[in-house]
């Protein structure tokens, strides 16, 4: 099997670009989110939930979902292509790795789903 | 793989904190359980570990350094550096 047919882009040029852009919105959010509530001491559920009803840190956290989604499958079709191989699965590696790369595939997209309704359902 | 399942750990977290005044409280008191305050402390020290490596990748990118010298000085840096971010942080957690 053609492991390249299972990569984020089909090229691994873009793939490399999109893992190192999407890192730096991870890496913002991560830091924004976790100085937040250091700054913030003993805060209540209205600002903490005032803060995810701003524009800004709806698109932010939107952007970071999507960016979350790209990096983690460039990771896990990394860790899959790396360890899911003929030499440790022989004949039968394409059809486990495709089957690991399906489940990874289906739980990135609740993850997705998921997390806007996070943003919006609440 | 830890990052890819901790994330949904993470994601309840926010997720309940959100949805209603009860939701939160309820969160915040599973937090304040020294069991759950060591889980999310192994989660957001995996995260910023993974973090603080992957910024040597993107210096060296950019052009700058890529000799092995370098990378093995940066590994070290990587190394202390996230030791320290972990300890603070689980300072701040207790």
């Amino acid at each position: 099997m053609v492991t390249s047919v299972t990569n984020f882009s089909r090229s691994g040029l873009y793939d490399w670009m999109a893992q190192r852009v999407s890192a730096v919105v991870l890496a913002a959010y991560t830091l924004f989110l976790l100085g937040y509530v250091m700054a913030n001491p003993g805060m209540d559920y209205d600002q903490w939930q005032g803060l995810f009803t701003q524009p800004w840190m709806r698109i932010f956290s939107l952007m970071t979902l999507v960016a979350l989604g790209a990096h983690s499958w460039i990771g896990m079709w990394t860790i899959t292509t790396d360890y899911l191989t003929p030499m440790a699965f022989g004949k039968h590696a394409g059809a486990v790795r495709f089957l690991a790369q399906c489940f990874c595939g289906v739980l990135m997209f609740v993850l997705f789903v998921w997390g806007i309704q996070i943003l919006w359902g609440n | 793989m830890i990052l890819f399942f901790g994330i949904i750990v993470l994601m309840c977290f926010l997720d309940k904190s959100l949805s209603s005044p009860t939701g939160f409280a309820e969160a915040k008191e599973l937090l304040a359980s020294p069991f759950v305050k060591f889980v999310v402390w192994g989660l957001v020290s995996a995260l910023l570990y993974h973090l603080i490596a992957g910024i040597p990748h993107l210096i060296t990118d950019a052009g700058i350094g890529g000799s092995l010298e370098t990378a093995k000085l940066t590994a070290k840096v990587v190394f202390v550096l996230s030791a320290i971010v972990i300890l603070v942080l689980g300072v701040w957690i207790w």
